[in-house]
């Protein structure tokens, strides 16, 4: 029993992890600009397909998977940036959401078109396939190399964030647009570049998740609800609590659903609910009146 | 006061995201499309509404079913029974309010004389009641369940949901020297599918490796990961699992069960379509010596099978059909000599004209071999054990055995 939650845990780990690199992208272009990109799980998925595409067994590919994933989701955030810009004022949120939900429609029905319906198979690397065994349990070598991966990715951010320029000048923004403007600062600058890096981080995690998370119709609306719920947790403070929500919706997704099975459908909702209840409970904004 | 202004900019946003948050899985639940708003009201014309995935976990089976349906009107000069048809498609998406919507539109709006189509059980359970009152037939193509009430105006090509699993309890029972541990989604599709095996099993002296003997349900249609779940088997003592899934739900659970390295360990039953042929390409070796119960396999071999499978081949470039191009085949064919049949006279019949006679049609010859209807309004039919492996072509489910013909 201790080695099946042993296992389990470990697991909720490497889906923590994917979700943390997808919702670390949303929480950035969120942060920055308050935008809720919609169409951010269809940058995943065009991650995933590109995988499906590129991948033949050798790391190499892997990483050349990966390089045109950075790209492809540079550009892709590139152009969801110039095409949300002029929608602001009162009805800002409202046509973004629209705006970015009816590309992701869009980007759905390309897929299928290029890709057909079908799931699409993304084989591990031939080095990181088959399993390991954790206790009595087998489990996936490449889910223990991906936890690395996210690990890597998590660390890397956050010093991004911390310790160099850009991301003290990303905080500055999130902070404050207009007093970091007034420091010379140029803000729109800033916000391509955070989506950039979000749409980066998503097309990346759809290449690194693929053999976990796999390219078929839907996973798109799956991961986008997965990471607004990992958004909703962990608010937009900065990495280390999307990565603490994002831990904890993937513990609540696995061992959550192997303590109390019943429970499995609506658990992650009503986590969601109590850390909002907690956290408004909490938050320095009461306690300020 | 700025870091006050900070906190509320940030529980705004906050609450931003909550609500579209909830818009979002709002609109997840009914975002129907619709193809083709033909209002052909021709005398003569027999409207057909076909009702098919295609959006959510089967979307892979909509353009099958329509497929198949269209493949038998192609090579039958677009008519069935002697009239020109009109077929308008609406998205039944993961069932429920999709479905709900879109037979709504198709019944309401476009009047369609006779509703073909379906996957998912929850589709037909939402659509009863709006069927019933316009009084029109329902030709389904995909799973039954067994709490519908009233079927004088139901039909299916296909099957009870039920039947699979209870077609391949027995040979599990004797075959597996051990408990079996059963598991499928939470819905009524999957309650029928792996109910029917767990009461033939255990009713038989079958023994569940479940927890106190309960069937392990997974949340659907959300569930993507399935290895805590499949970590479960894996701490139990079962000899062998029988489990139904289908669409992009099956290739997670296949391939994430050959990842747990649980393969080699407990062999892997299932319902036919955990290896449907157009998800074994997707699955590719973690497939391998899965064995399943269908009701067709690609290499039967009857005289209409070879017809239907050269057909196909020509259409579509060398592929083979699949399950669901035989039960929207079998849609049409049976509509042709229904509609064929109620048609005294020459004159347009009814859709109550069309329902006795689909009714009175006394054999099918489909790709699956020659049936008839049974009480239930689905065929009698032989159900076959298929296994996974190399049939010269590629991966295929190749018949082992037959097990069992059900249906009375």
């Amino acid at each position: 029993m201790i080695a099946t939650f042993v296992a389990t845990g470990v697991d909720g780990l490497a889906f923590g992890l994917l979700l943390f690199t997808v919702a670390a992208g949303l929480t950035l272009i969120y942060g920055v600009m308050g935008i809720l990109n919609l169409a951010h799980g269809s940058l995943y998925l065009a991650g995933a397909y590109l995988a499906a595409g590129m991948a033949d067994g050798g790391l190499p590919a892997l990483g050349l998977a990966v390089a045109a994933a950075t790209l492809l989701g540079a550009s892709g955030g590139v152009l969801l940036d110039h095409l949300t810009r002029p929608l602001t004022g009162d009805q800002g949120h409202l046509s973004q959401a629209l705006v970015t939900m009816g590309l992701s429609l869009l980007a759905a029905d390309a897929c299928t078109t290029l890709f057909g319906a079908a799931p699409r198979p993304v084989p591990p690397p031939t080095v990181l396939d088959g399993s390991v065994h954790l206790g009595a349990m087998g489990y996936p070598v490449y889910r223990l190399a991906f936890i690395i991966v996210g690990a890597v990715v998590a660390v890397g951010l956050h010093w991004m964030l911390r310790h160099t320029t850009t991301g003290m000048t990303l905080r500055a923004v999130i902070a404050d647009p207009r007093m970091a403007a007034a420091t010379g600062i140029r803000p729109t600058r800033v916000r391509t570049g955070a989506f950039a890096v979000g749409g980066a981080l998503a097309t990346t995690g759809g290449v690194l998740g693929a053999p976990i998370l796999g390219p078929a119709p839907g996973i798109d609306t799956t991961v986008l609800a997965l990471s607004l719920v990992v958004v909703v947790i962990g608010g937009t403070g900065g990495v280390l609590t999307t990565l603490a929500a994002a831990l904890l919706v993937g513990q609540v997704q696995t061992t959550g659903v192997l303590a109390a099975p019943l429970a499995a459908p609506f658990a992650l909702f009503t986590v969601m609910v109590v850390v909002l209840v907690l956290a408004h409970r909490t938050s320095p904004q009461v306690r300020l009146r | 006061m700025h870091l006050r202004r900070g906190y509320l900019r940030q529980a705004r946003r906050l609450t931003t995201a909550t609500t579209v948050l909830s818009v979002l899985l709002a609109v997840a639940g009914c975002s129907g499309s619709s193809l083709g708003t033909d209002h052909d009201r021709r005398s003569g014309t027999i409207r057909i509404g076909l009702l098919i995935p295609q959006s959510g976990v089967y979307k892979v089976y909509g353009p099958e079913i329509k497929d198949g349906f269209q493949l038998y009107l192609d090579t039958h000069g677009g008519k069935l029974g002697g009239h020109p048809v009109t077929v308008t498609v609406a998205d039944e998406g993961d069932g429920k309010q999709t479905a709900v919507n879109s037979g709504k539109r198709l019944i309401q709006s476009e009047h369609v004389d006779v509703l073909v189509g379906t996957t998912t059980v929850d589709s037909l359970l939402g659509l009863q009641s709006m069927l019933a009152e316009a009084k029109i037939p329902f030709v389904g193509t995909g799973g039954r369940a067994s709490t519908l009430k009233d079927i004088s105006r139901i039909w299916h090509t296909s099957w009870l949901s039920r039947e699979p699993g209870a077609a391949i309890a027995d040979y599990l029972r004797t075959t597996v020297n051990g408990p079996v541990y059963a598991i499928g989604p939470d819905y009524q599709g999957g309650w029928d599918q792996v109910g029917g095996f767990t009461e033939a099993f255990t009713s038989a002296g079958g023994k569940l490796a479940n927890d106190g003997g309960k069937t392990a349900w997974t949340p659907w249609p959300g569930t993507t990961n399935y290895l805590p779940y499949i970590n479960k088997i894996a701490a139990s003592d079962a000899k062998a699992v029988y489990a139904f899934y289908a669409g992009a739900a099956a290739t997670a659970f296949v391939q994430q069960y050959a990842q747990s390295g649980l393969g080699s360990r407990i062999p892997l039953y299932g319902y036919g379509m955990l290896t449907d042929e157009s998800l074994l390409e997707a699955e590719g070796t973690a497939a391998d010596g899965i064995q399943t119960v269908l009701d067709y396999a690609s290499d039967l071999d009857n005289d209409a099978n070879r017809a239907f499978a050269a057909a196909y081949a020509k259409a579509h470039s060398g592929a083979s059909p699949h399950l669901f191009h035989v039960t929207g085949w079998d849609a049409a064919l049976l509509l042709d000599q229904a509609i064929a049949a109620a048609s005294t006279g020459g004159a347009t019949p009814t859709p109550e004209a069309i329902n006795t006679a689909i009714g009175k049609v006394g054999q099918i010859d489909s790709p699956r071999g020659t049936w008839r209807w049974s009480s239930q309004h689905t065929p009698i039919q032989p159900w076959y054990l298929r296994k996974v492996a190399q049939d010269g072509r590629g991966r295929a489910n190749v018949v082992v055995q037959t097990l069992t013909t059900l249906g009375n």
